[in-house]
């Protein structure tokens, strides 16, 4: 019996890529790395316009506060830093640089100086902090805060190769072609948090590589696969956890409060490698696929390159698109710049037709047909929720625990009436909370001026 | 921007930016309807077999008002019009098919009308109404009857010129008239079963309707909850509290007679009109099945179906309300 969770649905998987070796993007004449590419604070540049750059070269820094460094992706001459706006229209300062194509090394690339057994956790957090590690899986929280929160409070080691997403097949070509570094990672990881026992989590429509991995891992008791019903949103780290410990991590809170960390399958190769090799991650594998791509692969795409980039490098477009996506097209964001830069958290690219996408009309009824009911992972009613939110009754919305929404997006997904039901419930959300801040800070205010009187 | 590739395809100049999700289901409301058609197809069929075509010209009116009712109301009240969805067409099959063959040609435009817009349109249209529109224009056509109660017997193929008194002639007593007294109808099980008896027009063939229901099951439109909750407390109450000495042959015929496959599978899912989640719509079901048997056993009319659903139906918010999950994370005995 394969690993699962009460709700979720079946979705249209659309894997065309599954058989698509992953093939390395030539790093392009010009890249333009963000150097915003996580959750936390911004890197300040470290390098000026005019300077050179060598591959894998820091070339921005955090200075104070929550974050990872960015590294050149290419050597080469920096053209520039320039303020450009993201996939959420933040403007972003962003380090453009002309590739020169000597791919020279910068010295800082070196293999890690003590064996694995002789590493501490300190050492380890700190390699993949100067890695510029963050999840890959799309969340990009920085990897090395996530290691030493969990340190001493976890049992549990889940790295999530569920790839439940339809089109993405960059996890399972990388479980398919790169097994040991997803296994050796695993075993960074297990030192780092002190552990014995970490579970590879994989759908069981990927059971090839579910083959590879147990062939890597024979000798190793350490490790375990877990197969996973095929069904969304299986990889999102609340199902995932729960489907294999029966623990369920309310919204809200971490998964290290019931115990569990829970790393991208991605996310732990790139510490193989940055522990391997001492290369910091500057590159990924991105699925480009869609209708509109000519010949759908997955690539390994130096960060910085352009979706255009990319698109090119899959034969070019066969259909005019209407949307092109960065990540899967359940939770991934549309984007409106089609030579924005791919990142640490770009899974994917997808570049979908008119027929393709979802329609966004807005006037259809909800029949009650319960689907969203039925499929809601965390057992809400997205019914109830978006007809609150749509009529802005934002109380009843809170007492029906609209803030446990996860916005996978499965009621929208499944909804015959078309109603936008995760749109609605995502701007509700919005208010509720900057409603209950606001009344925080007024609580707060008013307990200053108790005390002051 | 606009260079063009081999394919001809050109990068847009504008792409579209919308939340996520960015695909969909290919069901829309218009595919689960006509699933709901499609269901009901063969009862209508062996409708018109053993009711002859009066039969057919019933159900073709009852759709025909409902279709129209809908769209003369949508135009002008200025709403949008959304007979393409194909619930109104639904609406009026179920309505036609609940009626006898014998019934006048007015009352199944009359309560078409009735059902879409009384019953439908005046609480806001599909997915608002707390009525099963076309139960409630059932009920409505109660107000004519005698011509409700008159049921001609299987295979007396009425003429679509019928006058009252052609009717009279081959009227007959449903199997729930006998079971309201404590008789076994007088037919035979498996005439009961391939629905060779006095009816509704397509309330009759029990396995038929299974058929469509199981359709409808693989497909996922309906959940065996309120169909399996409604019909099993029907089969219970009746075992504990049979009115004939063989128990089995009381049970079964209570069973199989008048609207309870129909209305259970088809009518008591409604969506609109049923509660939402699988713990609701198991107390919905029961609740149906309770009020169905006492107004069979204690009611004025033979048949109680219509009557027990739409009373569930006014329950149906409550419902809901007491039968909300729980949330994911919060509270149970899974956190430690």
């Amino acid at each position: 019996m394969a690993y699962t969770f009460k709700g979720g649905s079946r979705v249209v998987e659309h894997k065309n890529t599954k058989d698509s070796p992953i093939e390395k993007l030539p790093a392009p004449k010009m890249v333009a790395i963000p150097l915003s590419q996580h959750i936390g604070a911004p890197c300040a540049p470290t390098v000026k316009a005019g300077d050179e750059v060598l591959r894998g070269q820091v070339i921005g820094e955090v200075k104070n506060g929550l974050g990872c460094p960015v590294h050149s992706s290419v050597s080469g001459v920096v053209r520039g830093i320039v303020s450009v706006n993201d996939a959420k229209a933040t403007p972003v300062m962003t380090v453009v640089i002309e590739n020169d194509g000597l791919d020279r090394l910068s010295p800082e690339v070196r293999p890690f100086e003590k064996k694995l057994s002789e590493a501490t956790t300190e050492d380890i957090i700190e390699l993949v902090r100067r890695a510029g590690i963050s999840g890959m899986g799309g969340a990009t929280f920085p990897t090395y805060a996530k290691i030493s929160s969990a340190v001493d409070r976890v049992d549990r080691l889940i790295i999530n190769c569920a790839e439940c997403e339809p089109f993405i097949t960059a996890n399972h070509r990388l479980m398919l072609e790169r097994p040991h570094e997803i296994i050796n990672g695993t075993k960074i990881l297990l030192k780092a948090l002190g552990l014995r026992d970490a579970y590879i989590a994989v759908e069981n429509n990927k059971m090839d590589a579910v083959a590879k991995l147990e062939e890597k891992i024979a000798q190793s008791k350490m490790i375990h696969v877990c197969i996973m019903k095929t069904k969304y949103p299986q990889g999102d780290e609340r199902q995932l956890i729960y489907a294999i410990t029966g623990k369920e991590l309310p919204a809200g809170k971490l998964p290290a409060d019931v115990g569990c960390v829970v790393f991208n399958a991605e996310t732990c190769a790139a510490i193989y490698r940055a522990f391997a090799t001492g290369m910091p991650l500057i590159e990924r594998v991105v699925t480009v696929d869609g209708d509109c791509v000519q010949k759908p692969r997955n690539v390994l795409a130096p960060i910085g390159a352009s979706y255009r980039d990319l698109i090119e490098f899959c034969g070019g477009l066969k259909k005019t698109p209407e949307k092109i996506i960065n990540g899967g097209p359940m939770m991934g964001a549309a984007q409106w710049n089609i030579d924005g830069p791919v990142t640490k958290g770009t899974s994917a690219v997808l570049v979908l037709s008119k027929e393709m996408c979802a329609d966004t009309e807005q006037d259809h009824s909800c029949i009650r047909c319960g689907r969203c009911v039925r499929n809601c992972p965390m057992h809400l009613m997205p019914n109830y929720l978006a007809l609150f939110a749509r009529h802005g009754k934002y109380d009843d919305a809170d007492k029906y625990d609209i803030l446990s929404c996860v916005e996978c997006g499965t009621c929208s997904y499944n909804c015959p009436a078309h109603v936008p039901i995760v749109q609605y419930i995502r701007a509700a959300k919005g208010t509720i909370k900057a409603q209950k801040s606001a009344e925080r800070a007024k609580a707060k205010e008013n307990a200053a001026n108790i005390t002051v009187n | 921007m606009n260079d063009k590739n081999p394919s001809g395809a050109s990068y847009p100049e504008l792409l579209t930016v919308s939340p996520s999700p960015h695909i969909r289901h290919s069901d829309t409301t218009r595919s689960v309807m006509t699933d709901v058609i499609i269901a009901l197809v063969p009862a209508l069929i062996w409708g018109v077999i053993c009711f002859g075509p009066r039969a057919a010209l019933v159900v073709i009116l009852s759709v025909a008002s409902c279709v129209l009712a809908e769209y003369v109301f949508e135009k002008i009240t200025h709403r949008k019009v959304t007979i393409g969805d194909c619930s109104a067409a639904v609406t009026g099959l179920l309505l036609g098919l609940s009626l006898s063959s014998s019934v006048p040609y007015y009352m199944p435009v009359v309560g078409g009308v009735f059902a879409i817009v009384v019953a439908k349109q005046l609480f806001g249209g599909i997915g608002k109404n707390f009525m099963n529109p076309a139960l409630a224009a059932r009920v409505f056509l109660f107000a004519w009857p005698s011509e409700m109660n008159k049921f001609v017997k299987p295979f007396s193929r009425l003429s679509l010129f019928a006058s009252g008194a052609d009717v009279d002639t081959v009227a007959t007593a449903t199997p729930l008239v006998s079971l309201k007294t404590g008789a076994l109808p007088d037919v035979s099980m498996t005439e009961l079963i391939l629905g060779e008896v006095g009816g509704c027009i397509g309330e009759v063939s029990v396995v038929l309707l299974l058929l469509g229901a199981a359709y409808l099951l693989c497909r996922r439109v309906i959940s065996w909850h309120i169909p399996v909750s409604y019909i099993g407390v029907v089969a219970l109450l009746t075992v504990l509290f049979p009115r004939n000495a063989d128990t089995g042959s009381f049970v079964l015929s209570q069973l199989f007679s008048g609207g309870l496959v129909i209305g259970a599978f088809f009518m008591a899912t409604d969506y609109s009109t049923s509660p939402i989640t699988n713990k609701g719509k198991l107390i919905f079901g029961a609740l149906c099945g309770a009020l169905t048997v006492l107004i069979r056993y204690f009611g004025g009319y033979p048949e109680g179906v219509s009557f027990a659903i739409l009373i569930a139906n006014s329950l149906v918010y409550y419902i809901d309300r007491v039968t909300l999950p729980r949330v994911f994370g919060k509270g149970g005995a899974a956190n430690g």
